[in-house]
């Protein structure tokens, strides 16, 4: 990689680019300064998010001493996961089937699986409400985490169209004759696919599955309507909150989640190699 | 289900809380899994000492539950809602599972008419000689048969004290006046906005008519310029920041927003204005109903409902709990609005047919 | 190059498109179904909705009242769209030509503020923008500073401060919704830049055009497909944006989906509720169908 030479400026090396820097460094801040005021309120002396009372740090042994928050944090997680490794492979199974084939009633196959993405949050809680509950009588007295079943269904059907989109823009700019290649070499359908199709669209791949993962883990409406008894997401407890507002407890939570995602991500790109995370994008 | 079978026998909670939760996400939190069932174990009433509490988070004390665990060995399990129109909505489809859930008022009248609660048994709750004779027949539950009440609240106006010139005992400041312009906060709800509108004209906030709803409609077409937010109850919130400072409010979030803030205060009209109750209620279907009855019981004893006043600072209609508090408590005006102006407060009743109306009205008044 | 004929690879086909038709078909289709029906009835009593064929529910929500709000809330998506293509095009080529030890943390670090919840988040922002918030408390920093500024040089000091209004008005909902639709742009825009031919913007530089016109001539092109998908998955979650509008929007800041949750919770009319629902559905799906069918034309030829 003899483009990315320390010094002096290449041409192409738009993020050394002072008016690039620029820019990032106004977007970061536009999206961390809400971030940094929630961190600040984790310390506010006040059961309510709203004016500055004075330091504490009571909320932080509070909310780590709380069962019914860490509870709820593990089975947003979970959801999370689970509902975004299933969505990443539907969903690039159905950008590979939009992209490569010819089929009759392809448009309205490719309005539907989109169709997901457009109904309004309550709808589909609904919807998914009378078919679980009373369509499909699903149980709600399983043991975790099968009992979070239903939510998980839920999820991966709101969050697959979104890696399918983002899988098909990558794709318009596959190379085919890669895969003519790879055929002419005596490579088999599932081998092409692994080794041509996949890197190609790891970016894509990565992409969506960040997305997946935002939407899961923040959503209240659906989640609310399939789940069943003591199944507390983190988003529910805090919009049962709203009622009498919102304590700092839930700050000094996203904090520590937060900063425990930047820890784990540092300690995975320390342990795979910087290099070898570069290279899979 | 024969899965469900299975995976109902093997419910060692516990172990398969923390070693899938581990595994899942890697993460390792401490007391993760803290919460295993008394499995099997069977109480003298016949049940599984397991109950399923519905409830609003942080609207309990904050030891209750283990003190109610304590006393009776049976395991709480508190799952949250965030308003009563999604606890209907849910329940639409059939009970999942909850012992006890917490209603409104308006909310109580259309679950029993929509055969959702279940009645409860006098005999197993002798607390309720603590209840507040005057909440004992109520127009939403004659005789308690469905309901009983665990607080009440009532709709007033909270204001910024050295902001406001003089006291705003009428909702004139409100809804029919520029004096305090951008400065004031609706709340979103619009049944609540038409019925108090309703009030301010005179009228009994249950008696409203189409045709009031026009009239009602100009009228707050005319105000809106005034008005700066319709909140979605986080009116007292609004009232501390300083973004607004006279706010359409129930006079527990204001007495909360109270302790933090003194420059705040809290009036009811004197045109009179709505109450509204909270209350606890057995659904039909709730699978452990003799613990629900014992766990209602135990939320009226006076001990229980003054620790829980404590927490929520809300009005309570428990007169034991009430007489256990403190002089700051049982004497504060704003919780305990005075008696002739509550004798001009009425509970909205539910009105299907009037309800639809008031939504589209109110979207009008939005979109004008 | 042309799309295969489905029939030329059966298996593979039934590979890659059975589970998705089947989980689509059941998850998605079939609960829809439920309530596509209940548009076409009415409420009887409180719990049950009767199937009766009814048009009513549509005639309502096509009234003007509704379509306005439909209109109003297109608009508000579209600009927000716009402002986050605007802001996220940038940000989208600095991780794609970032240094290989950047770039997963630039992906990170667009991403990581989306983790914590979206209703904490629009709180702090609220706290960022109100009328005693730090947004305007720096400004009246600025301003006194400005003031103290011309009396040093001898001129009349400026005015008093007042508070600039930042929040509960249809500004505050733009802006609170591009924060949260920020990622939806940058993230599909950087996976279709990623790897794209860099010989291509060489050559354009070495022949002698700007940075600003390389861009737009080569860089956009390419990207045209992440741009398509950017735009659909950040306007059409913005179209249906309710929370933003309901706490950051002034006193005529409703949104339709506001409409639509009112619907299904506050009047609890279910089958109106669905009805504006399936509006939406109805555009969203003729738009997308369209779409599919233009790109198929010039194949056949």
């Amino acid at each position: 990689m003899a483009l990315f030479a320390r010094t002096p400026l290449a041409p192409l090396e738009y993020s050394r680019t002072l008016w690039m820097r620029a820019w990032v460094g106004l977007v970061m801040l536009f999206l961390y300064a809400p971030l940094i005021v929630l961190m600040i309120f984790s310390f506010n002396d006040s059961k309510r998010n709203v004016v500055w009372r004075g330091f504490t740090t009571k909320y932080y042994e509070k909310a780590l001493g709380n069962d019914v928050l860490v509870e709820a944090l593990v089975n947003s997680l979970t959801i999370a996961a689970l509902a975004t490794i299933a969505s990443l492979i539907l969903g690039a199974v159905a950008a590979v089937m939009l992209w490569r084939f010819r089929f009759p009633l392809k448009g309205a196959v490719d309005g539907t699986i989109s169709l997901p993405i457009i109904v309004p949050e309550i709808c589909m809680g609904v919807a998914f409400l009378i078919f679980f509950a009373k369509w499909l009588e699903w149980p709600t007295d399983l043991i975790w985490p099968f009992n979070l079943g239903a939510i998980i269904i839920a999820h991966i059907t709101f969050c697959f169209p979104f890696v399918t989109m983002v899988v098909r823009s990558r794709l318009a700019s596959f190379n085919r004759e890669q895969e003519e290649a790879a055929k002419d070499l005596g490579a088999g359908e599932w081998g092409v696919f692994r080794d041509v199709l996949i890197p190609h669209m790891k970016p894509a791949l990565v992409a969506g599955a960040l997305l997946s993962f935002t939407l899961s883990l923040d959503d209240f409406v659906i989640t609310y309507f399939t789940s069943g008894p003591d199944t507390i997401t983190f988003p529910v407890k805090v919009y049962s909150m709203v009622r009498f507002s919102v304590t700092p407890e839930v700050n000094a939570a996203s904090t520590l989640l937060i900063l425990l995602t930047i820890v784990l991500t540092a300690v995975a790109l320390k342990l795979q190699g910087v290099k070898a995370i570069a290279e899979t994008h | 289900m024969d899965l469900n079978e299975l995976l109902a026998q093997g419910r060692n909670r516990r172990s398969l809380l923390q070693a899938m939760g581990v595994a899942a996400i890697g993460i390792s939190f401490g007391g993760l899994a803290a919460c295993s069932k008394g499995e099997g174990k069977k109480l003298s009433n016949g049940e599984e000492a397991k109950l399923n509490f519905y409830n609003w988070d942080t609207y309990i004390g904050e030891t209750t539950l283990d003190d109610f665990k304590k006393s009776t060995g049976v395991e709480v399990t508190m799952d949250l809602f965030d308003s009563n129109d999604t606890l209907f909505a849910k329940f639409k489809a059939g009970n999942p599972g909850y012992d006890v859930i917490v209603p409104s008022n308006d909310f109580v009248e259309r679950m029993v008419r929509a055969d959702m609660l279940q009645p409860l048994d006098h005999a197993q709750i002798p607390n309720i000689k603590n209840v507040d004779p005057s909440f004992i027949n109520v127009d939403y539950d004659p005789g308690r048969k469905f309901s009983l009440p665990y607080t009440w609240l009532v709709l007033g106006i909270g204001y910024r004290k050295s902001k406001v010139k003089a006291k705003p005992d009428s909702w004139k400041v409100l809804f029919d006046s520029p004096e305090y312009a951008g400065r004031i906060a609706w709340l979103s709800e619009a049944g609540d906005m038409f019925r108090l509108y309703g009030k301010y004209l005179g009228k009994s906030v249950n008696a409203l008519t189409p045709a009031d709803i026009e009239t009602i409609s100009a009228m707050m077409i005319k105000q809106k310029p005034n008005v700066k937010k319709f909140h979605e109850d986080d009116g007292q919130d609004l009232l501390l920041k300083g973004d607004v400072d006279v706010v359409l409010e129930y006079n527990g979030d204001i007495a909360q927003a109270m302790v933090e803030d003194d420059d705040i205060d809290f009036i009811v009209p004197k045109e009179g204005s709505q109450l509204n109750s909270d209350t606890l209620c057995i659904p039909k279907g709730a699978p452990h109903p003799k613990n629900a009855h014992a766990f209602i019981n135990y939320m009226l004893d006076a001990e229980v409902g003054k620790k829980i006043t404590e927490t929520i600072l809300y009005p309570t209609p428990n007169l034991a709990a009430k007489a256990l508090m403190p002089d700051t408590y049982k004497n504060n005006p704003v919780i305990f609005p005075p008696a002739d102006i509550l004798a001009k407060c009425e509970y909205a009743k539910f009105n299907e047919k009037l309800q639809p109306l008031y939504e589209e009205a109110f979207t009008k008044v939005r979109a004008s | 190059m042309a799309e295969q004929d489905w029939k030329a690879n059966k298996r593979v086909f039934a590979a890659v498109s059975l589970p998705t038709l089947l989980w689509t078909l059941l998850f998605f289709v079939i609960p829809m179904a439920i309530v596509w029906f209940y548009s076409f009835g009415e409420n009887k009593g409180l719990t049950e909705i009767e199937f009766s064929g009814t048009l009513e529910n549509y005639k309502r929500a096509t009234e003007y009242l509704y379509l306005s709000i439909f209109g109003k809330s297109f608009a508000v998506a579209a600009l927000v769209t716009l402002i986050c293509l605007i802001i996220g095009f940038p940000v989208a080529m600095a991780i794609t030509f970032a240094s290989e030890k950047w770039r997963p943390w630039l992906l990170l670090g667009v991403m990581l503020p989306f983790w914590t919840n979206l209703l904490i988040r629009t709180y702090a922002l609220m706290m960022l923008l109100g009328s005693q918030g730090f947004a305007n408390k720096g400004l009246e920093t600025l301003w006194g500073g400005a003031s103290w500024f011309k009396t040093l040089v001898g001129l009349q000091p400026l005015p008093t401060w007042e508070p600039v209004q930042l929040l509960f008005n249809n500004f505050a909902v733009v802006f609170g919704l591009v924060y949260v639709h920020l990622p939806f742009m940058v993230l599909p825009l950087y996976a279709a830049l990623d790897r794209l031919d860099r010989s291509l913007i060489e050559a354009s530089l070495d022949l002698g055009a700007g940075h600003f016109r390389t861009i737009m001539r080569i860089v956009v092109p390419l990207a045209a497909p992440g741009i398509v998908a950017g735009v659909m998955i950040t306007l059409i979650p913005a179209l249906g944006a309710y929370l933003t509008p309901d706490l950051m929007g002034g006193t005529d800041s409703q949104m339709i989906a506001n409409v639509i949750e009112r619907q299904f919770k506050k009047a609890n009319d279910w089958p109106f509720g669905a009805a504006l629902s399936f509006i939406l559905i109805y555009a969203m799906f003729i738009l997308i169908a369209l779409q599919a069918m233009r790109k198929k034309v010039p194949e056949v030829r």
